[in-house]
């Protein structure tokens, strides 16, 4: 009785090694020797940590493990704190500014971009890349007909015919404190003849329709682009930038010096139309993302030649 | 109609990423009741040997499980951090159960007379077990290994949550997508379509297994113990 006890322990013991140890043949594990990127549950987060992945596996001969669907950039953030994940595909200056580092929020871009970049160094122990061209914020949208049939540019320009507009905007938006409706009246000067509060993913096609004559939208949003909407430029700077970066923790740039120089390469690669166009490829004609992002490095070479 | 044709854009454009996940959804699964089998089946076998324990180890496998498996895996992720490692031994623990049960309830089931007559023939205890009570039970431990792999194909898919990949990547797309009805729908199909096959393909083992149809063998086996 005892040989069969002193077995069944072996037999235990060894499943705990194999578990706690390295991954399972055929699972790529959290592995000790391969890097972890993590992404949110946003299509967009999901292309730029695939064009990382391919990068990564194009270039060098790493493992990559891919940590999907973690809920917000603060989850993001708590995972690379805990080892869980090496890089973070989609950081938002706006977003680590009140969540990470929670600070006011700073409305000069570069200015927001050097605060985080000296902040994450100094706290976390990461690095903050330069954005890769793109800034995912809040835009007041009107349909390019009626921006040139008006001359409308920037937000400013919608001074002289607000009053007889609509407009459509993100339920939370209208009584948010800061850069909400209220604030805006005030920067700005003044107010739409009426709004109407609704869901985020209705507002696009809302103002394709012309049911409503502007809306405030996401920048990055596939459909500005599908259906013809020209963003227009927040000239008072009245919405904090949220120009999008990855993330990486020093241990792994330390342990992999070559992963420095891969993540560079993306900086200011792609613009905000460019990920309009990338996001619409995933969310309206339903390609995944991998799918997406892989083309998209094929057709740049993988960003080789410019080095 | 629409979403049919919208699923089958889908499929047309992203097959490859498709299989690539049920493969990985399907080995996390697989994994876990291979574990569980590996952990499950000899404590059952140990606890149908000893009564007392069996009232122990059987209701501590009730206890886990009942933990919703949304909490499971958060705790989980609390001790084993993110990852694919994580869900293998969330549905390890789901296995458990139904493994140990049926393994405890297949050898005690084995006929009084069958054990006797073995122990008469001068038979070892491990003999016994081998070549009497494993052959008559398999079926019933085949039944147990079943039930534990639909289950774990239904709880890996919520794996996505702590970033495990498999089909619940598509699901969980398809929710935040705009309008993501076929993606969902590409994602739960063959989700439901693994679980439906798998217990089809065991259901096939374990009736191979029945000892009936083997019951010439079996009692060869008995008879000739020196084999």
């Amino acid at each position: 009785m005892r040989k069969r006890r002193t077995s069944i322990i072996s037999v235990i013991m060894i499943f705990a090694i194999i578990l706690s140890g390295c991954s399972l043949p055929g699972l790529s594990g959290s592995d000790k020797d391969s890097i972890s990127i993590g992404t949110i549950s946003t299509s967009e987060s999901q292309i730029m940590g695939q064009i990382i992945r391919l990068l990564i596996e194009q270039e060098t001969d790493l493992k990559v493990d891919m940590v999907n669907n973690l809920g917000s950039s603060i989850v993001a953030h708590q995972a690379m704190i805990n080892d869980d994940v090496d890089i973070s595909a989609t950081r938002y200056t706006g977003t680590d500014l009140a969540g990470a580092l929670q600070i006011d929020p700073v409305m000069d871009p570069d200015k927001a971009m050097e605060i985080v970049q000296t902040e994450f160094q100094k706290q976390f122990n990461q690095k903050w890349y330069d954005s890769y061209g793109f800034d995912n914020s809040y835009a007041f949208t009107i349909t390019a007909e009626l921006a040139e049939r008006e001359n409308i540019e920037t937000v400013s320009d919608l001074e002289g015919v607000a009053e007889d507009l609509s407009l459509g905007v993100d339920n939370a938006w209208l009584t948010r404190k800061g850069d909400g409706y209220e604030g805006f009246v005030e920067e700005y000067g003044f107010s739409f003849a009426n709004t109407f509060p609704m869901q985020i993913g209705l507002v696009y096609q809302a103002a394709a329709s012309g049911e409503m004559d502007v809306v405030l939208a996401y920048t990055t949003d596939g459909r500005i682009k599908a259906f013809d909407l020209k963003v227009l430029k927040d000239d008072k700077q009245f919405f904090p930038p949220y120009d999008t970066s990855p993330v990486a923790s020093n241990d792994i740039l330390q342990k992999y010096p070559e992963l420095d120089e891969l993540l560079e390469r993306l900086t200011g690669k792609i613009d905000t139309e460019k990920m309009q166009e990338l996001n619409y490829e995933a969310d309206g004609e339903m390609r995944e993302p991998t799918i997406v992002a892989k083309e998209f490095l094929e057709e740049n070479n993988y960003f080789r030649d410019e080095e | 109609m629409e979403v049919m044709k919208d699923l089958f854009v889908y499929f047309s454009e992203n097959g490859a990423y498709v299989w690539e996940q049920f493969f990985r959804h399907f080995l996390m699964s697989a994994y876990g009741v291979l574990f569980a089998a590996i952990v499950g089946i000899p404590v059952g076998i140990l606890i149908a040997r000893y009564h007392k324990l069996s009232g122990w180890v059987i209701s501590l496998a009730n206890i886990i499980q009942t933990i919703p498996a949304l909490a499971m895996l958060a705790v989980l992720m609390l001790v084993m951090g993110l990852g694919t490692n994580t869900v293998v031994f969330a549905l390890f623990l789901y296995s458990l159960l139904p493994i140990i049960k049926n393994t405890y309830t297949g050898i005690r089931n084995v006929d009084a007379t069958l054990l006797e007559s073995g122990k008469a023939m001068g038979m070892t205890k491990f003999q016994v077990l081998r070549m009497v009570e494993l052959p008559l039970s398999l079926s019933v431990i085949m039944a147990g290994l079943r039930t534990a792999l639909v289950i774990t194909i239904g709880v890996a898919t919520i794996g996505t949550f702590i970033g495990a990949g498999g089909l619940g990547d598509i699901i969980l797309r398809g929710t935040n997508a705009q309008d993501g009805t076929a993606i969902i729908l590409a994602g739960a199909i063959p989700t439901a379509l693994m679980a439906v096959i798998a217990d089809i393909v065991m259901g096939w083992i374990e009736r191979k297994l029945l000892p009936v149809k083997n019951k010439k063998g079996t009692t060869a086996e008995i008879e000739n113990p020196a084999v």
